[in-house]
């Protein structure tokens, strides 16, 4: 490893703010794939719907699951941009 | 202190001082430790703004973790009375069970006794009155500082400044005293020693309110042969009963859950002392064979009393342990919780006041308690109680059939059940210290508003109470309709919330899953709108019901969108981190309104 690459990572060791970042990207993470399993879910059960009334009841469950990853996943981005360029 | 007492107590030491010179040292050295004592107490409570409380929360869930969490943090603070506190005001809060409570007493006696192992080992073999001065300096200089952690280490180095200097005090002015008056020729031998001396120490802890002043007083006195070593024993005892009445003081003001761990507190200590009276010789004999094997000086008094003290109190944690259920079950047949008063505060009370996390638990409980209330007011305004909120019942047949007459008095149910908790919580929050860390704060501010929202939706339920009676016996079906729908969606929705609640252990993201609701909220809006504007094109009403029904429509959207708010504080708080992430990805208004759009058609069906 070299010295730069070294002194990278120790500042990120001590630096709290930058933990503070991972664990969150880390969590984010894991919210996201909450969620992705709860949109599978969701199709499923939109397929198997006979009702109309459920059909539409379970879609709008899924525009919602949608528009909440979207968001998601645009923090996360946010996120990994801010962490690359203060690296 | 009783005032009586504390005069002749002023009595007294003002006689003595007048007599002598090294008992004004000996007094004087024991308020110097005692001052360090409550100087340490306070550097402690710096810390307990989260650290130690996420500790205790996390590490009591068995006996075993109880125990050694007592233990530790009484070893390190050198207070079993702080442990005892904090553990009593977690306990009153909830956020402990008796058996956990009850588990850290047991280990905070036993920590306590490593404080005369302290003094005897230390405090009386090195010069520490050295080691004082340096810590006092640094100490105030950095509890000067803003930092609130450089705070708390300040006054916890010059708490142990004073501790040090106070013991020093102590040991110079008996040392003096051997020369004027020796109290070891007052020495009781035998069983009228050992029970009079017993009570002495019983005594003497009561007044200074701490076994660790006591305990520096016999070492010293001890270490300079002023006492005997029998007569040290018995006033060690004596202490280790008379430190249960801080104790039994402090949970006057505390709730139910509070006085079961005094009386914890006292039925240990009390018993622990009689087995070390009952067995004091065998105690005697396997202190000598301890230290032996430990190589300590046969004629080391002082050591072996600290062997002493740990002994009889890890003894009495040994037969006690077993039972530690059969106390509980005792301490709850004393202790019997009053039925509470329903229409009464129950969980705020002055012992959750200390610290942070007891305060924002006891906050949230109450306003859970009021919730409560408030869903009773709103369900019986339509003629519901909370037992039909079950699955099986179906809401829509129970709105439809209901046609008896309903005239709930929304303003005494107010009075009765409201108005009381609700001041109460806003007199509790407003005594809360709020330079806390933020983070207190704000959830403080969100449970203010959450009992805010509520009482606004039951006064919104008050407004539409007016026209939804009339529409009762209204001739016109279609108004009749508009009103049933009405009270169905106000209280699908407080079921949906039950609902919510019931299962929030298993659901995974909970905030995330109340945005459905709020969709069907913001969808169940515009439904009825267009529903009123279709009956008045229709002629089904007319325009003068059209607007009240358009009023009372804004009062059900109201009353929701507070329950829903309301709920969202009160039942989503665990997991700190995941609920900020959470938050962040939960929808706005605008999203919601967009989703509203995007699907357009209702969610619930309609009556």
């Amino acid at each position: 490893m070299n010295k730069e690459k070294l002194l990278h990572k120790l500042q990120a060791f001590f630096d709290p703010a930058q933990k503070r970042k991972k664990r969150h990207i880390e969590e984010l993470k894991k919210i996201l794939r909450k969620l992705k399993k709860k949109e599978q879910k969701i199709t499923g059960k939109i397929e198997q719907a006979d009702d109309d009334c459920l059909k539409k009841l379970y879609q709008t469950e899924l525009e919602i699951i949608r528009l909440q990853r979207k968001k998601g996943i645009d923090v996360l981005q946010q996120l990994r941009e801010h962490k690359g360029s203060s690296d | 202190m009783p005032k009586a007492l504390l005069f002749v107590v002023i009595l007294l030491l003002s006689y003595g001082f007048w007599l002598s010179d090294e008992f004004k040292g000996i007094a004087m050295g024991i308020s110097i430790f005692l001052f360090g004592m409550l100087s340490l107490e306070q550097g402690f409570k710096a810390f307990t703004g989260g650290m130690l409380e996420r500790i205790l929360q996390k590490t009591t869930d068995t006996t075993w973790k109880s125990l050694s969490f007592g233990i530790v943090s009484t070893m390190l603070m050198q207070s079993s009375t702080l442990v005892s506190i904090i553990t009593i005001s977690f306990l009153s809060a909830g956020l402990l069970d008796l058996i956990a409570g009850i588990g850290i007493i047991f280990g905070a006696n036993l920590g306590s006794t490593t404080g005369a192992w302290l003094i005897a080992g230390l405090g009386l073999k090195v010069k520490i009155s050295a080691y004082a001065m340096p810590m006092l300096v640094f100490g105030v200089l950095c509890s000067f500082q803003n930092n609130k952690q450089l705070k708390g280490i300040g006054y916890i180095l010059t708490g142990l400044g004073f501790l040090f200097l106070g013991i020093h005090y102590m040991k110079e002015s008996f040392e003096t005293f051997e020369n004027t008056i020796k109290l070891a020729d007052y020495a009781i031998p035998g069983l009228k020693g050992l029970l009079i001396y017993t009570l002495v120490g019983i005594i003497a802890t009561m007044i200074m309110q701490s076994s660790h002043a006591t305990l520096v007083l016999i070492i010293t006195a001890l270490s300079v042969h002023q006492i005997t070593y029998d007569n040290a024993l018995a006033l060690a005892i004596g202490s280790n009963i008379g430190t249960t009445f801080t104790a039994v003081i402090g949970s006057l003001s505390a709730n139910v859950q509070g006085k079961r761990l005094a009386g914890a507190h006292l039925l240990f200590n009390l018993l622990t002392g009689i087995i070390a009276l009952i067995f004091i010789r065998e105690f005697i004999i396997a202190v000598d064979m301890i230290n032996a094997a430990l190589g300590i000086a046969a004629a080391d008094n002082t050591l072996k009393l600290a062997t002493f003290h740990s002994l009889f109190n890890l003894v009495g944690v040994v037969i006690m342990l077993p039972f530690m259920n059969h106390l509980a079950a005792l301490l709850e047949k004393i202790f019997v919780e009053k039925r509470p008063n329903l229409f009464r505060p129950k969980y705020l009370n002055s012992s959750a006041t200390g610290f942070p996390e007891t305060v924002v638990e006891s906050v949230r409980l109450e306003s859970i308690h009021l919730y409560e209330h408030g869903i009773h007011i709103i369900l019986h305004t339509f003629g519901l109680r909370k037992r039909n909120l079950s699955d099986q019942s179906d809401l829509k047949q129970l709105i439809e059939h209901n046609n008896g007459p309903v005239e709930y008095d929304i303003d005494a149910g107010y009075e009765k059940r409201i108005k009381g908790i609700y001041s109460a919580i806003i007199a509790f929050i407003s005594q809360a210290n709020f330079t806390w860390e933020m983070k207190q704060s704000s959830k403080l501010t969100w449970l203010r508003d959450a009992n805010r929202m509520l009482v606004e939706a039951i006064k919104d339920t008050k407004h539409l109470q007016k026209n939804w009676g009339r529409s009762r016996t209204s001739k016109n079906q279609a108004t009749r309709d508009e009103y049933k729908k009405i009270a169905y969606q106000i209280v699908l929705l407080i079921q949906q919330i039950e609902k919510f609640r019931q299962e929030i252990a298993e659901n995974e993201l909970p905030l995330l899953s109340l945005d459905v609701l709020k969709v069907s909220i913001e969808d169940e809006d515009m439904q009825m709108n267009r529903s009123i504007d279709t009956l008045i094109r229709e002629r089904k009403i007319t325009p003068e019901t059209g607007s009240s029904l358009i009023n009372d429509s804004t009062y059900m959207y109201n009353i929701k969108k507070n329950l829903i708010k309301t709920a969202e504080t009160l039942f989503v708080h665990d997991n700190a981190n995941t609920m900020r992430i959470e938050q962040q990805l939960a929808l706005n208004e605008a999203e919601i309104k967009e989703i509203v759009q995007a699907v357009d058609a209702p969610i619930t069906d309609n009556l």
